[in-house]
């Protein structure tokens, strides 16, 4: 088993499912999780893309679900040994990249990561801008492959808040069981300007020239 | 509104957990439908639970509800086992675009997955199909049968605007329909949202030519989507169908089509309004003058003079005879002007008459008249010329004629003429069919905005 980031904790075993956690002397089993259910994303474990001046390489996901349906979280490495995470959502994507909480002047954002409460609707300043809360759900860790910063399980509770400007940036409040608060900001992208190669060939489906 | 909840019993619980979230009736297995070629399988399949028609789901891991296709059922996709959410035994409808056409629109293929008629509460019925790729994600094609857009929903708001309007990327959209409820009164196929017959969100329309902003809301979530008209020859090419037959009033986002022509046709006669005050400027003007002083009394007596000889070359060509007296003040003097030809005795008359007047009522001072005229001859034929002025001067006074005094009288004749009178009606000829074309234009706009909630706004 390889782990292509070395600050990345956890691995899932793309042939049994386990959920390999890295130790100091080594490495340990943290669980399993459910095989991935199908669906035809375009992005892929391998795909590659560039996002900010930077080169990323797909290297996880995450997949969520909740009543109104599911969403990939996919775990983006980028050459500096950051990362990022795009989020494929109703055939949109953004990619968003983690803030330290404490960093954020955002009420709303320090109100969330104390446990608090938010409304649709509701108002904050992040960067100067204003951004909207327009949606929240409590969703649940459906699956997951590749590398990821946590060990996941399936079962898991997320809830989840999503913000977005009037320019399409974006931003996103995670409370996860177990683990501490994540806020991300980001913004909307297409995926052409991701400049995508090795995108997931889809039978029947022509490859977009941009990733051809 | 926002939509009702399912019934508690009902409820999807999220994926993943699939033990717990058997519910009553009969349920379905989907099965990935496997690739023919090297690349991923692009859909699943399974058989309705309650009719045992064979369903291919086409944007697996998207899609969260679907109207069976043959026998319009609700079907619940979100988890492994496919249920029923709600039962249908009506007859399905069969779609001008069938589920399963492809097209290629705007560069990219599109796949027909869903079908929803929406109207305003039975009324103002439209079709609403979504498109699905899987690199590009969702479109939305519309058509109330006047014409057909495409439609995708945005991730960034609008910016509010104080003319009421919004703006999107620099353009500004004028509002059209006013907020109003939306509902859903049939749906098919695949959605990446729960659908539901009876739904309502309300909506509001803004719009510029060949784009319509919208607005939707329901519960507590904002939808903001843009679409553009595709022009007829677009969805025949896509999909094969015939066009919207059109009819009735334009659609609140159809660009005039006389405003190109009406723009055309205004830059034509402008830039020939210029070449003709150009040519009029040019070919026309005089040469040649030669002055009589006449001195006269205004006292009705005729005095004459002689003018000339001028010796006129071209063929046919214009004269210009003007009259000029600087120092006449409440008088008259009546002209007559006789250009004879000296060797065919052919003579041209026209006249005259230069006039100033002026005086003080309860208005105040007043002054009319003018103490300069000028007379054209044209198309006169070539020849040596005199010309004989007989003029003669009155003075009117306090309302009766007054008493004599002496008027300077200068009389000029000239080759040549500008006919300000000709060029005016050549402007005029040259603006008809712009202003013409801009009144076509003009009256299909508002025919276009009678439909709008906000006809009383005339800005453009």
């Amino acid at each position: 088993m390889i782990f292509r980031s070395p600050a990345l904790p956890a691995r899932i075993c793309d042939y049994c499912q386990a959920t390999v956690k890295r130790i100091a002397d080594g490495v340990e089993l943290a669980g399993e999780v459910a095989v991935l259910p199908f669906d035809v994303s375009p992005i892929q474990i391998g795909t590659r893309g560039e996002y900010g001046g930077k080169p990323f390489d797909v290297i996880g996901r995450i997949r969520l679900g909740y009543d109104q349906g599911a969403w990939n979280d996919w775990l983006c490495l980028f050459s500096d040994m950051t990362h990022g995470w795009l989020s494929e959502s109703d055939g949109q994507f953004q990619m968003v990249i983690e803030r330290p909480i404490a960093e954020t002047n955002s009420d709303l954002i320090q109100h969330l990561a104390q446990g608090g409460d938010a409304a649709i609707g509701d108002r904050t300043i992040i960067d100067g801008s204003e951004f909207t809360v327009s949606d929240m759900r409590s969703a649940k860790c459906i699956a997951a492959e590749g590398e990821l910063p946590f060990a996941p399980s399936t079962g898991w509770d997320v809830f989840n808040v999503d913000m977005r400007d009037e320019q399409g940036f974006s931003a996103n409040f995670e409370r996860e069981e177990g683990e501490d608060s994540g806020f991300y900001v980001g913004r909307y992208v297409t995926l052409a300007e991701l400049k995508p190669h090795n995108l997931r060939a889809i039978h029947g489906w022509k490859m977009p020239d941009y990733a051809a | 509104m926002p939509p009702e909840p399912p019934p508690e019993d009902d409820r999807p619980n999220p994926w993943g957990n699939a033990a717990e979230t058997q519910t009553a009736g009969p349920t379905a297995k989907r099965t990935v439908v496997p690739s023919e070629s090297d690349s991923a399988p692009a859909a699943e399949q399974f058989n309705c639970p309650n009719c045992g028609g064979s369903i291919e789901i086409k944007a697996a891991g998207l899609s969260v509800s679907i109207a069976c296709e043959y026998c319009g059922s609700t079907l619940d996709v979100t988890n492994p086992d496919v249920s029923i959410i709600q039962r249908y035994e009506g007859e399905v409808r069969k779609l001008e675009l069938p589920l399963g056409s492809r097209g290629m629109l705007r560069g990219t293929e599109w796949e027909v997955i869903g079908y929803q008629r929406r109207s305003e509460n039975g009324r103002y019925p439209w079709d609403e199909y979504l498109l699905f790729n899987p690199y590009a994600g969702y479109r939305f094609l519309d058509t109330d049968g006047r014409g057909w857009s495409f439609g995708e929903q945005l991730t960034a708001s609008p910016d509010k605007q104080s003319l009421v309007g919004f703006t999107l990327n620099g353009e500004f959209f004028q509002p059209f329909y006013a907020q109003t409820r939306a509902q859903v009164d049939y749906v098919l196929g695949e959605f990446y949202w729960r659908v539901a017959v009876g739904e309502e969100v309300l909506t509001a329309d803004f719009v510029r030519p060949g784009k319509m902003l919208s607005w939707e809301h329901s519960g507590n979530e904002t939808v903001w989507s843009l679409s553009e008209l595709l022009e007829p020859n677009e969805i025949t090419d896509a999909f094969g169908i015939p066009p919207a037959k059109g009819g009735g009033l334009p659609l609140p986002h159809q660009p005039s089509p006389h405003r190109k022509k009406a723009g055309q046709f205004m830059k034509l006669a402008l830039a020939v309004a210029f070449a003709l005050i150009v040519i009029t400027s040019l070919f026309g003007g005089t040469s040649d003058p030669q002055t009589a002083q006449i001195n006269l009394s205004t006292n009705g007596v005729e005095q004459s003079a002689k003018v000339g000889p001028i010796i006129l070359d071209r063929a046919r060509q214009a004269v210009t005879v003007s009259a000029r007296a600087p120092g006449i003040e409440n008088s008259w003097i009546d002209l007559t002007y006789s250009l004879t030809n000296r060797d065919t005795g052919e003579v041209f008359e026209a006249n005259n008459v230069v006039d100033a007047y002026s005086g003080r009522d309860a208005e105040g001072n007043w002054s009319e008249g003018s103490r300069y005229s000028s007379s054209k001859f044209s198309m006169i034929p070539s020849g040596t010329y005199e010309l004989n002025v007989y003029a003669a001067g009155s003075r009117w006074t306090e309302g009766q004629y007054g008493s004599s005094s002496n008027a300077q009288l200068e009389v000029t004749i000239e080759k040549g003429a500008t006919f300000y009178s000709n060029l005016f009606l050549a402007l005029l000829f040259v603006f008809v069919p712009a202003i013409w074309q801009w009144w076509k234009h003009l009256s299909f706009e508002s025919r276009r905005r009678s439909d709008s909630d906000f006809t009383g706004d005339d800005d453009d």
